[in-house]
């Protein structure tokens, strides 16, 4: 049982959470946040206990020091989100639905976790739907607002079609080994023609879940009409849990067919990095420049996938550890203003350091780490990320994500001179963010700053990446 | 009940109803409609994974229980895109496709 | 059976209730008048159009009846298998049980089985 301790101590906490919401009497559902938050606070502690490795229900659940790692740092995205969300939940027309965000939110975490720990197809599915069938819900949460109920359909329709395709692979896959054990998959592959036209719809659907570009279209509306903080969630805890799967899948279960993988990430990377980049430089809205950034970040990720070696998988992990952060903060300090003055354009913020430095410079140093910058996380995030491919001759594709790098400078530097630089005649006023803001951001920002420097961090996760070799 | 019926006939009445189903996803204009193309794909994948399971590797039943499992998940995402359909039909008293479209590129 | 059998079945199928249909549209004598194309309701004439929409208090209770109902599916294998999975099984359908009526009281308390 201890095997499992990740999942069985998130599932004890969301059944309590619904006993607690059935039984509260109506007019007391805001007392709920703090119990919540510490609640998650403690399993996050917990799940930081050194464990025990092994293999459950007959090899369809399988959990090593790497799983363990990767849920823990979902476990301190999600962490930031539940903090990041309090000024929004409780606002008056969300007073009602309190319980609920935490329990939908819960419920992915928890079919994240079973995703990376799957040992077997089927374990992998419904840990997937798990993940995606609340975040509708979840995008459609502010009922009163039609945009928000437009994002929810149009990611609940793109979801289960991309699961759709995906499933066709699987069932390829089946029907071309007799197995859908990762293990007896991994020894009955051939890659004969069918079995290639199986990854492809595989990756097909994955590509959804992460938004690689020729099935990114989803991606901008979903973000801009969600609610901000389900937003953030979306584009971090989501997009990290499916890189995480699809490169143990793609290292372990394709391991045969690398060579035609390689050549489908090589393109898709180049693409996505690019379409994301040009397309970010034209958004107006904050949420649909920082959904275009995300799709861009993704393109990079693929980088370190490519390499198919112990370094590309720990400088995976690695940036997708500095992007929780990055972005957290970036969505933090955006999501903050939003609640706040409801205003949610990049020509809004003329003038927002005069008015509120410190949210300012949070802002900054996080589009810094998002871009790159030295000082910061980002950077060594990025730099490692491109040493993995150079280290196995991807000399072009390393040579565009670095003028891929400049473009993205740019725009991100768009938003800091707004803030910094320009003047405006109605700026955003001075206000007082509350103390679970604070908190929230401080997190990020200590992540940003501290993770760059901290080796330990890096060399831990580069330790765990001989396992799964 | 499947002597005599080669497994390429199961595998092409699935692979119709797949691309049928995807063909309807992006043709219809009624979001109720989409949903029940949606279905479509999944029961292709459905026969795919009883039919092998049945015709080529008869002594394990993996191919059943994924079934199983997909037919549940299946129900969940429909009621929860019903629901969120009821919304949109509350909001802009319609469920035609192209009027979901405050957002766009 | 085997699949010649199956089509054969078909033809037969399809040569007998072609033939019936034929045999109704030709043998009986024809009249026609408009009060017989009218929609039957009780032997009055019909109140209102015929093509209303439902009432979306239906597809709420369609979508609880939805999710619990396909749990079945789950249920049956362990019901046919009760005997040889022993304690253990017994349990773990009681823990699926207790998820279950979790969701069933959620929905419950929320108000989604009262009629509006």
């Amino acid at each position: 049982m201890l095997v499992m301790r990740h999942e069985l101590l998130l599932v004890i906490i969301t059944v309590i959470l619904l006993l607690v919401e059935i039984f509260l009497p109506k007019d007391q559902k805001h007392k709920i946040i703090l119990p919540a938050i510490l609640l998650f606070t403690i399993v996050t502690i917990l799940g930081f206990l050194p464990g025990i490795t092994g293999e459950l229900f007959g090899g369809m659940y399988v959990s090593t020091a790497l799983t363990m790692t990767m849920k823990n740092i979902l476990n301190i995205g999600t962490l930031i989100v539940f903090i990041q969300s309090v000024s929004w939940l409780k606002k008056e027309e969300n007073k009602e639905k309190i319980s609920e965000f935490y329990l939908l939110l819960l419920s992915t975490l928890i079919g994240m976790d079973y995703m990376i720990s799957s040992g077997d197809f089927m374990m992998f599915y419904l840990g997937l739907e798990l993940a995606t069938i609340p975040i509708a819900t979840l995008a459609a949460f502010e009922r009163y607002r039609e945009k928000s109920a437009e994002a929810g359909v149009k990611l609940i329709f793109t979801s289960a079609l991309s699961s759709g395709i995906l499933l066709y692979g699987i069932s390829m896959i089946y029907g071309t080994t007799g197995s859908v054990y990762f293990t007896d998959v991994k020894a009955a592959f051939e890659a004969t023609p069918l079995q290639i036209l199986a990854f492809i719809f595989f990756f097909a659907g994955m590509a959804f879940k992460i938004a690689i570009v020729p099935f990114h279209l989803w991606i901008a509306d979903v973000y801009e009409g969600a609610p901000i903080n389900v937003t953030s969630y979306l584009s971090v805890i989501s997009k990290g849990a499916a890189v995480f799967i699809l490169m143990i899948i793609l290292y372990t279960v394709f391991a045969k067919i690398a060579i035609i993988w390689r050549d489908v990430l090589y393109v898709t990377s180049i693409i996505t990095m690019t379409v994301g980049n040009l397309f970010a430089i034209r958004q107006r809205n904050i949420k649909r420049f920082l959904a275009f950034s995300s799709i861009a970040q993704a393109g990079f990720i693929l980088l370190g996938l490519i390499g198919q070696s112990q370094l590309g998988m720990t400088t995976v992990i690695y940036f997708v550890l500095i992007y929780i952060f990055s972005n957290l903060a970036a969505f933090g300090v955006a999501g903050i203003i939003a609640n706040v003055t409801g205003k949610e354009t990049i020509d809004d913020y003329d003038g927002f350091y005069r008015t509120n430095p410190l949210l300012s410079l949070t802002m900054m140093l996080a589009l810094f780490s998002l871009a790159g910058i030295p000082p910061v996380a980002g950077f060594f995030g990025k730099f490692f990320l491109f040493a993995a491919a150079a280290q196995k001759g991807f000399y072009i594709l390393v040579f565009i994500a670095v003028l891929n790098t400049i473009i993205s400078l740019y725009y991100y530097l768009l938003v800091i001179k707004a803030m910094f630089l320009n003047t405006s005649d109605q700026p955003i006023g001075y206000f007082r963010s509350d103390n679970y803001t604070r908190i929230g951001l401080l997190l990020c920002v200590a992540g940003i700053l501290v993770i760059g420097f901290a080796s330990p961090v890096y060399e831990f996760i580069l330790n765990l990446s001989y396992g799964l070799y | 009940m499947f002597e005599g019926i080669p497994l390429t006939w199961f595998l092409i009445l699935a692979t119709v109803m797949f691309f049928i189903g995807i063909y309807g996803f992006l043709v219809r204009k009624n979001l109720i409609t989409i949903l029940m193309s949606l279905e479509l794909v999944l029961n292709s994948v459905n026969i795919n994974f009883v039919a092998f399971n049945k015709l080529l590797y008869p002594q394990h039943l993996e191919g059943m229980f994924f079934t199983m499992f997909v037919v549940a998940v299946a129900a969940a995402e429909a009621s929860v895109a019903i629901a969120i359909i009821i919304n949109i039909y509350r909001r802009l008293t319609n469920i035609d496709v192209e009027r979901v479209d405050e957002m766009k590129y | 059976m085997s699949a010649e059998s199956l089509i054969l079945f078909f033809i037969v199928g399809a040569f007998l209730v072609g033939i019936a249909i034929l045999f109704s549209s030709y043998i009986p004598p024809k009249s026609t008048n408009p009060q017989k194309s009218e929609t039957y309701e009780c032997g009055i004439p019909t109140e209102g159009i015929t093509w209303l929409q439902f009432n979306v208090g239906y597809y709420l209770f369609a979508i609880v009846f939805l999710v619990f109902d396909v749990e079945t599916v789950f249920i049956f294998p362990w019901a046919r298998v009760m005997k040889t999975a022993g304690t253990k099984g017994f349990v773990e359908i009681i823990i699926f049980f207790f998820v279950l009526g979790a969701g069933l009281l959620y929905a419950w308390k929320k108000g989604a089985l009262k009629w509006e």
